[in-house]
């Protein structure tokens, strides 16, 4: 090479210069991922060193690479450690892919937040694609951020093309990844410095996901998280050498302290697709036969310039004006509470002002208004995606919804209408709330999409709706013809293309037999819930809207016995006053009347379920940290004020309060203070019935403590089996064992419920246990009181009721507590019901 | 950038559900600082308090970060300054 240039990096920070080799972490001092400088920053701007494409910004915003066209890459990465802090104290100003000048701000950060909660701020700047370079700044001493720093020669050669290994590829055995932070600088420099040390070409396989595993910044690129599962593949001679040593290295962590996770025998369990079967992830349970209906997304042509600003200006607000009134009618015809509240929060991303004032500025260069507003908001989707949340990506499928609605209005398109046959099975790539709600629903029998996950609104809709759904589909179910007979079973997460048809007969059967069942039981949902020994029981429900309140008791409900208080804090930007908390509930109580029970959970929210803006530190495990009750206490006014609200309905119906995650008396014995004081200021004679929520193992075995101080237990089985039998009821591998009806979990309830009867106090399973038709036998004969049940299970389950005897129950349930496991307890079960519903029925007779 | 201005919102409405920023200083014992430090940073009566953190740097708080001497603080040795908000100043002493 004859034409070399030189390239001046600028100094990114003003601060002290430091030599590498003095760096306290052998990552950056060993130079195992490049060359370069440290600089103890006085400033708190991270400016880029030099004009190129940002590369890699990672999502805890502490490290960043930028790479220019000769293929110079440089990475800085602000402190050592702070990749513990998780983005706390990082807020990153530019994203990757954006091209961006020498000098321009790339990272603004808290150096105090940061000074105080990680090891240092020592920044590190590294020249990773290997050139050699010259110091231009001294080696000790003061620096101005933009002052020259290094000067590097482009000589050509140390950034040549990797050369393609021809061959097969060799895969590596999966590994799970066990580092906290996932492969952040640390642990990827070593996997590439390991990497390097092969003559094959290595790739680190995540999903469908890769990275040449030689280039730490491609592997940072990937986002990994701890629990991946990620798979390297290789070619070339070494290739089996390569493989096992990356893959163990991998398991080890890549010199970083780990826990130890559990090796996976078996790949992961997603069954290959063949050509006549597909499958997917269960998004809503259930099985139909029916034609398949591709749903896609409209094409819309738009002009990048308008005419002129103000009359551009005027369609857009005309085109904003149009969207909310549209939104305004879908949501008081919506056939859901679930599908009003999308809209409703559509309606708030309209209002949005930061999207408006965003774009008002490509207005006034002149651009369209259809291209401006195309634009802010693919940016802001774009903004969503990266925040890296699941929850926040989905909500980017909401603003591209909304985004499309009011580009239709722009530009005067009509909304196109899908013909739809009577047994449709829709297919699409992902379906948005409005094209869900143009549907004439009636005509769907379950749907199909191949994005989307378990909190889409695919998902939400269709359990709304009672339909089965699939999600995670293979692309090439989009090509699937429409009028396609397929049948979909997304309880085993298949769709067959060509199905056999003995499976659609048995399929049209059991629907048959069922819609027959629903319609026998919806007809006797007002008669009371009595066994053929004529014990009766109370079935309420479990609501979260007013609206849902007023459905249940059309369906046979004989109270509330768990409002989800947490509806009144969704989807919005600030808490509910006390007085709009008060109206809410008070409704609901009218609603009821003055002789049910009102069953209000006080707010229980956490790491699991958050809320926008409650701010809450990022937990390592939110399942045992602040959440329910201790997330109250830690923040009484919270509570409080919710008091205030809820005894506002005191005199209107049987109100009864419960406290979620009750571990510890004192937890009750200070909500009860609280109640207390707040029912002195209110002037209230009569207290509220005060119950807790047994959901924490330790709340059971103690339960005989417990039950002299409330007024009643209500067991919600969906914490209290994951807490007893230490499974998260949505891990991939765990979710089919953690089951409630495993005998531990039934002794548990045993316990509570002797305790609560030896001082007479009753107790209810509001869990999910207790919308099981299945389970109805065993809770009933271990002594449980009342069921409250999901709002369309009610008339299933009081008519499971009705098909027991108490005594048998009485006698199965002592039987199952000394069973071995949850399989043992279903086949009990199961047999149980085979000879109940063989007996006659007294009652019908 | 949304997490702070949901934050701040919150807190404004609800005082006292935010718990201010942890100032958990981490424990290490309080060294005396030199006086000709403690000179430039305005004298004894400036300084609220003062704690090595981040390996290179000593975090005082000051009653009115105007008074200090960066001058001063460079002929004593200290290699850099940085003036925070709140009358939070780091001193940057190096690596020892």
């Amino acid at each position: 090479m004859t034409a070399t240039s030189s390239l001046e990096l600028l100094a990114p920070l003003s601060g002290v210069l430091i030599e590498l080799d003095q760096v306290p972490d052998p990552v950056f001092s060993s130079r195992m991922i490049g060359d370069g400088l440290c600089i103890d920053p006085t400033s708190t701007v991270l400016c880029a060193p030099l004009a190129g494409v940002v590369s890699n910004v990672q999502a805890s915003g502490h490290a960043i690479s930028i790479t220019d066209d000769q293929g110079v890459q440089v990475l800085m990465h602000i402190g050592l450690d702070t990749v513990q802090l998780q983005g706390k104290g990082f807020t990153a100003l530019v994203r990757e892919g954006e091209r961006v000048t020498a000098g321009q701000a790339l990272i603004e950060f808290d150096a105090d937040y940061i000074a105080l909660h990680a090891r240092s701020l020592l920044t590190l700047v590294l020249v990773v694609s290997g050139e050699a370079f010259t110091r231009l700044a001294p080696a000790s001493g003061l620096i101005e951020s933009g002052a020259p720093l290094i000067s590097i020669e482009h000589n050509g050669a140390s950034a040549g093309p990797v050369l393609e290994e021809e061959g097969e590829a060799l895969f590596s055995s999966p590994v799970t990844l066990p580092n906290a932070n996932g492969l952040h600088a640390r642990p990827a420099a070593v996997l590439a410095q390991a990497a390097k040390g092969f003559a094959a070409s290595i790739v680190v396989h995540r999903r469908q996901d890769s990275a040449n595993a030689k280039s730490l910044v491609a592997i940072m690129a990937l986002q990994t998280v701890r629990g991946d599962v990620l798979q390297v593949s290789a070619v070339g001679e070494d290739a089996q050498a390569a493989i096992d040593a990356l893959a163990a290295l991998l398991a080890e962590g890549c010199g970083e302290a780990v826990e130890p996770t559990a090796v996976i025998d078996i790949p992961v369990v997603v069954e290959a697709s063949s050509p006549t079967l597909l499958r997917g992830v269960c998004a809503s349970p259930g099985s139909a036969f029916g034609r398949v209906v591709q749903v896609a997304e409209q094409q819309l042509e738009v002009p990048e310039f308008g005419s002129d600003e103000p009359q551009e200006r005027a369609s857009l607000e005309r085109a904003l004006d149009e969207a909310t009134q549209a939104l305004q009618r879908l949501r008081d015809n919506a056939e859901g509470s679930a599908q009003a509240q999308i809209f409703r929060a559509h309606q708030e991303l309209l209002e949005d002002p930061s999207l408006l004032e965003q774009a008002q500025v490509l207005l006034a260069q002149g651009k369209s208004a259809a291209f401006a507003w195309r634009q802010v908001t693919e940016d802001t989707c774009a903004l969503f995606e990266r925040l890296g949340s699941s929850l926040l990506a989905e909500r980017a499928l909401d603003l591209k919804d909304v985004g499309q609605r009011v580009l239709r209005l722009i530009l005067g398109v009509e909304e196109r209408v899908t013909e739809m046959p009577d047994d449709a099975i829709l297919i699409a790539e992902q379906l948005t709330p409005s094209q869900t709600a143009a549907l004439d629903t009636r005509r769907v029998l379950g749907f199909v999409t191949v994005g989307g996950g378990a909190t889409s609104h695919v998902a939400i809709l269709a359990r709304a709706f009672g339909l089965p759904a699939l999600c995670g589909l293979p692309a090439e179910v989009l090509k699937v013809p429409a009028g396609t007979q397929v049948l979909l079973d997304a309880d085993l997460g298949r769709l067959h293309l060509m199905p056999e048809e003995a499976d659609v007969q048995r399929l049209l059967v059991k629907r048959q037999e069922q819609r027959q069942r629903h319609q026998r039981e919806k007809e006797q949902a007002s008669e009371a819930a009595r066994t053929r020994d004529g014990h009766h029981f109370e079935v309420t429900a479990n609501v979260a809207s007013l609206q849902e309140v007023e459905q249940s008791l059309t369906l046979g409900g004989e109270g509330v016995g768990l409002l989800r208080s947490e509806f009144l804090y969704l989807e919005r930007q600030s808490a509910p006053s006390v007085e709009e908390q008060a109206e809410t509930y008070s409704a609901i109580a009218r609603a009821l009347g003055p002789q049910r029970n009102l069953v209000v959970r006080t707010l229980d929210v956490g790491g699991d379920k958050p809320l926008a803006y409650v701010p809450m530190d990022t937990e390592a495990n939110p399942f045992l940290g602040m959440r329910g009750i201790r997330l109250c206490l830690q923040r009484p006014e919270l509570l409080r004020q919710q008091l205030r609200g809820i005894l506002a309905c005191a005199g209107l119906t049987q109100l009864h309060i419960m406290l979620p995650m009750i571990t510890q008396l004192s937890e009750l014995r200070q909500a009860r203070q609280f109640l207390e004081d707040e029912a002195l200021v209110l002037g209230l004679k009569a207290l509220p019935k005060l119950g807790i929520m047994i959901e924490v193992p330790a709340a059971a075995l103690m339960a005989d403590l417990f039950a002299p101080e409330v007024d009643f237990f209500s067991i919600g089985t969906n914490d209290l089996t994951q807490y007893t039998l230490a499974m998260d009821r949505d891990h991939p591998q765990l979710a089919s064992q953690a089951d409630s009806l495993h005998p531990a979990v039934l002794r548990l309830i045993a316990t509570t419920v002797k305790a609560a009867h030896a001082h007479g106090k009753p107790v209810s399973v509001c869990g999910a246990l207790a919308s099981e038709a299945l389970a109805v036998p065993v809770l009933l004969g271990l002594g449980v009181d009342e069921l409250s049940v999901s709002v369309p299970l009610i008339p299933a389950i009081k008519a499971a009721v009705r098909e027991v005897e108490l005594t048998e129950c009485q006698v199965l349930a002592q039987r199952i507590l000394g069973l071995e496991n949850a399989g043992q307890v279903r086949e009990a079960l199961l047999d149980h019901q085979h000879t109940t519903a063989l007996q006659p029925r007294v009652l019908e007779n | 950038m949304f997490e702070k201005f949901q934050q701040a919102f919150w807190k404004a409405l609800t005082p006292d559900l935010v718990a201010d920023q942890a100032s958990t200083p981490v424990a290490t014992a309080e060294e005396t600082l030199r006086p000709e430090i403690v000179a430039a940073l305005g004298g004894e009566g400036n300084l609220k308090s003062h704690q090595r953190v981040a390996l290179t740097r000593l975090r005082v708080a000051l009653n009115d970060s105007a008074r200090v001497d960066q001058s001063a603080l460079r002929a004593a040795g200290v290699a850099g300054v940085m003036i925070l908000a709140g009358g939070v100043t780091h001193l940057l002493l190096g690596l020892d």
